[in-house]
């Protein structure tokens, strides 16, 4: 076995510059230790191996109720203290956070020892490599002369949260990933084919079983034309977890409740979707990528979201939990990320899942289309939950509860809310999807979902 | 730094490494100051450093970054970068070729700058989002005001293993606002200067004084509670005028994305797609109608896609992308100008910081004006729409089925912009709505815009690039109401 690469870089203590703020500052401290690979492979080899050893500090002060955050890479004692003194300076400047309640002292349960492959987070590069590898081995197998491309993500992240009320919790995560795309650009139209999965053990990827899966899914015969309209779709794994990503957003995300635009707003403690759908957040989750802390420190726990149909409330930080009056649930983001509009939001879902085969899903729609993933979502209309995006790598049309072709691909402009309201069944299996976050959840079939164009492949 | 970057090259100067570049980004600054409603949502002042190690076999690429500036950890990553490309070489057949461009002996590059904006306190600029983002709150129905400025600082050393060396400081700065009113589910935002953080540039605070927040805030508050009312964009195919910040986002999308060679070669197919133009059609491809000229200048002043050299050490470039309508030139690094059987690339390889290897990437991708006043094209119009400022945007995975949403519209009628329009959304297909253009505004309708979020890679990269546009005119473009 080829030797192990060195360990994460080691963050350096954060207590002793909590310590030194001034009277009336106060302050919270992230360190967050990262060492990684993503191995992407496109046109049947290897391209951009990436590795990464990382450390990054985010120091926030709070001086009286003005906050600022200031972010480095040097976890020293001294760069600790320069960065306490650049958010020092920067907290001066701030209008005041009237709701801020202030910075919280340790309480609540611990998860306890949450799963974690050390073998996931020592991986070698050749190790790594050879994950890529047997992927494009399986779609050569599979799908001779096809284009294949993809990426395997392996690695771990160490986070330590510390705050000047003696808050003092460290989390560490190993995860790993793969997608692959089977395509074969030389048909006219193009035709291609798509798997995915995430774990928090690399050992569990089975990257062999997603080669053969996404040469599986590519169209056989030339995709041909459906008018945009109104289908039942079957939704494969990928697809779900999009169309929950953007409800996490819309529905869940605290800065929507607080100013009134939340797609759920007024729909909360009512059914949005049918009894058997229950949808809860949960970074402990074995079947997640899961993560103890947030980024503020508080503890992760079980959120339920949606409660078989009925509409759960949105998750905090220590901000949004002020505003709200709410109590803190754990979904604090690094104060330095970008101005999201969405504020705090679920971001380790998992729906439960139902009892069905994907043929049942197919059988059961009877008359409609089956969608492997969508490409390019974005909000519309974020009132009423309404996204858009193209279908991609493997749409198929339904008929007589059968799957008989592949169609072109089309563009849906649809509310998250209508699918969510029309499931009708739920796949019996599951599988964890990362990206933001991680999302874990079964094929679905839904009543109707609009399609408003197509494109020419 | 040059040491380091010494250091990083003797270590790769292995046998079958038959190159090597490596990228200090120190410090590589953002600062970004936000007042939401009435509160500092955010005030961050980051400052990254990283080194980058690429090297190159006769197969493959190897790139390994630390954010630990010390000679040690420095030496690990780059024999890690050596082990990668290895391990990489084992299953590529074939050889992995690049062009032989010329490289800088020791370049500088530094963006002139009037008023540095990290020489300073912020504290003018934090009153000035605070005043307006005060002034976007015109009525009880404006639930959301967010005022926002951003700015960048790189600060770069570059060495590769042909003896090429550059440093360049790079200063990038913006700021934007957005009032959102709300009436149950009916939800409108109306942005300035443009949405998504605004408008960047690279250049100084004086940019920003330029953008006038304060004194357009209560205009864009109104607005937002005016869309409340106002009709559903009507159904139907149409005349459609682009006002230039919407009509900068359709060439980003549309254009600038299918013309990255990289993606033409399917480098990017696993992630963010291919694109409908086929290798073979360079020179001949109809893209859109004669009216069309875009070209890729990466020595524009202002914009955020100019540099001194991108980071293969490769001079910018301007570069034809359309002539009259047809596709002439791409996007490209080394090993992708190479693929297509160039002599050169067209220096557009870009990463976005210290710890992430370069990618093909847009400069500044521009739209040339014609020769209309905005009231001459308006005049060939007896009904349509005009829309402005994005709200949303999708586009297939070859860049050929696009959606955009718009914050605004205005119905044109008898060459007159009048009523207000809410939610309007227009779709269609690339060549066939370029082909559709029929009028381009002229110079004095045109602006640079700067986008600071372009994404692309894995992982993830973003890049701030630019796009000039004038206004432009479509005909029968399909036109709905969201």
């Amino acid at each position: 076995m080829a030797p192990r690469r060195a360990a994460a870089p080691e963050g350096g203590d954060p207590l002793p510059a909590l310590r030194r703020l001034p009277g009336g500052t106060t302050g919270d401290v992230r360190v967050i230790s990262a060492a990684w690979m993503t191995i992407r492979f496109a046109n049947g080899r290897i391209h951009q191996p990436h590795l990464e050893q990382s450390t990054s500090v985010s120091f926030r002060v709070a001086d009286g109720r003005r906050l600022a955050t200031a972010t480095g890479s040097d976890a020293s004692g001294a760069g600790l203290d320069a960065l306490a003194a650049t958010a020092r300076a920067l907290a001066r400047i701030a209008p005041v956070e009237r709701k801020f309640p202030g910075f919280v002292a340790p309480s609540g349960r611990s998860p306890g020892r949450l799963a974690f492959s050390t073998s996931t987070a020592s991986l070698s590069p050749e190790s790594a490599t050879s994950i890529a590898e047997e992927i494009l081995d399986a779609t050569e197998s599979e799908a001779a002369g096809a284009r294949t491309a993809g990426a395997v993500t392996v690695g771990s992240e160490r986070l330590r949260v510390a705050n000047s009320s003696g808050l003092d919790r460290t989390s560490a995560s190993s995860f790993a990933r793969a997608s692959v795309l089977v395509q074969r650009p030389d048909r006219d139209p193009p035709v291609s084919g798509w798997s995915e999965g995430a774990h928090w053990d690399a050992g569990r990827l089975a990257p062999a079983r997603l080669g053969k899966e996404a040469a599986e899914r590519m169209a056989k015969t030339t995709p041909a034309p459906v008018e945009p309209g109104s289908y039942a779709v079957v939704l494969r794994g990928p697809a779900v977890a999009d169309l929950l990503r953007f409800l996490a957003h819309l529905g869940f995300g605290a800065n929507g409740e607080v100013e009134g635009w939340s797609c759920l707003a007024r729909r909360r403690g009512k059914r949005v979707a049918p009894a058997s759908v229950t949808l809860t957040d949960d970074a402990r989750s074995r079947e997640t990528i899961p993560q103890a802390i947030d980024y503020e420190g508080t503890w992760t726990a079980a959120t339920p979201l949606i409660h078989k149909g009925l509409a759960g409330n949105v998750v905090t930080d220590l901000l949004t939990a002020g505003r709200l009056k709410r109590r803190l649930t754990g979904h604090a983001q690094p104060p330095e990320a970008p101005f999201g509009d969405y504020g705090p939001s679920p971001s380790h879902l998992l729906l439960e899942p139902g009892d069905a085969t994907e043929d049942e899903l197919v059988r059961e729609t009877r008359r409609g289309l089956v969608v492997t993933r969508f490409h390019y979502v974005r909000v519309v209309d974020p009132g009423r939950g309404v996204i858009t995006g193209m279908t991609r790598d493997g749409t198929y049309v339904i008929e007589n509860g059968e799957m008989v072709r592949p169609a072109r691909n089309l563009r849906f402009t649809e509310s998250v809310l209508t699918a969510l309201a029309g499931i009708t069944l739920l796949g019996k299996d599951r599988r964890i999807y990362s990206g933001e976050g991680a999302v874990t959840v079964p094929a679905v079939a839904t009543r109707s979902f609009r399609f408003t164009s197509a494109t020419l492949f | 730094m040059e040491d380091l970057i010494r250091t990083a090259l003797s270590t790769v100067d292995l046998p079958g490494v038959v190159h090597a570049d490596v990228r200090v980004v120190a410090p590589d600054r953002f600062v970004q100051l936000a007042v939401r409603n009435g509160a500092a949502s955010a005030l961050t002042d980051a400052r990254s450093e990283a080194i980058g190690v690429r090297v190159r076999t006769d197969r493959a690429w190897g790139f390994a970054t630390t954010t630990d500036l010390r000679p040690e950890p420095t030496r690990e990553i780059a024999r890690l970068a050596v082990r990668l490309a290895r391990a990489a070489s084992r299953h590529a057949r074939t050889p992995l070729r690049v062009t032989d461009d010329l490289s800088p002996d020791r370049g500088q590059y530094h963006t002139p700058l009037r008023r540095d904006p990290f020489s300073s306190s912020f504290e003018s600029i934090v009153e000035l989002l605070s005043s307006a983002e005060k002034a976007l709150h015109v009525s009880r129905s404006v639930r959301s005001g967010i005022a926002t400025f951003q700015a960048w600082e790189e600060n770069k050393w570059y060495g590769s293993s042909e003896g090429a060396s550059f440093t360049s400081r790079i200063v990038h700065v913006g700021a934007g606002m957005t009032a959102t009113a709300v009436r149950g589910s009916n939800v409108q935002r109306r942005s300035a200067p443009s949405s998504h953080g605004g408008d960047f540039s690279q250049a100084g605070f004086e940019f920003v004084d330029g953008l006038d927040l304060v004194g357009r805030a209560p205009e864009i508050g109104q607005e937002a509670v005016a869309l409340l009312d106002a009709p559903v964009c009507p159904t139907g195919p149409t005349t459609l005028v682009l006002g230039s910040d919407q009509l900068a986002l359709q060439v980003h999308e549309s254009v600038g994305h299918a013309v990255e060679l990289d993606r033409i070669f399917g480098s990017e197919a696993g992630f963010a797609g291919t694109s409908w133009v086929a290798p073979e059609k360079i020179g001949v491809l109809r893209y859109g109608s004669d009216l069309m000229n875009v070209v890729a200048d990466a020595t524009e002043p202002g914009g955020l896609g100019t540099f001194g050299w991108d980071d293969e050490g490769v001079a910018a470039q301007r570069t034809p992308i359309v002539h009259r309508g047809v596709l002439v030139g791409t996007l490209s690094s080394r090993e992708s100008a190479a693929q297509l059987g160039l002599k050169h690339s067209g220096g557009t390889a870009r990463a976005s910081g210290g710890d992430r290897a370069p990618l093909v990437r847009m400069t500044n991708v521009n739209l040339e004006p014609g020769d209309l006043s905005l009231e001459e094209l308006l005049e060939g119009v007896a009904e349509g729409v005009y829309l402005d400022t994005n709200r949303s945007w999708s586009i297939d995975d070859r860049r050929l089925n696009f959606q955009f949403g718009t914050e605004f519209g205005r119905r044109i009628v008898r060459g007159e912009l009048g009523e207000l329009v809410r939610n309007p959304i227009y779709s269609g297909m690339t060549p066939a709505f370029w082909g559709s253009m029929d009028a381009l505004g002229n110079a004095s309708t045109r602006h640079l815009w700067g986008l600071p979020n372009c994404g692309k890679g894995q992982p993830i990269q973003g890049a701030r690039v630019s796009h000039g546009a004038p206004v432009a005119r479509f005909r029968k473009v399909a036109v709905r109401g969201g």
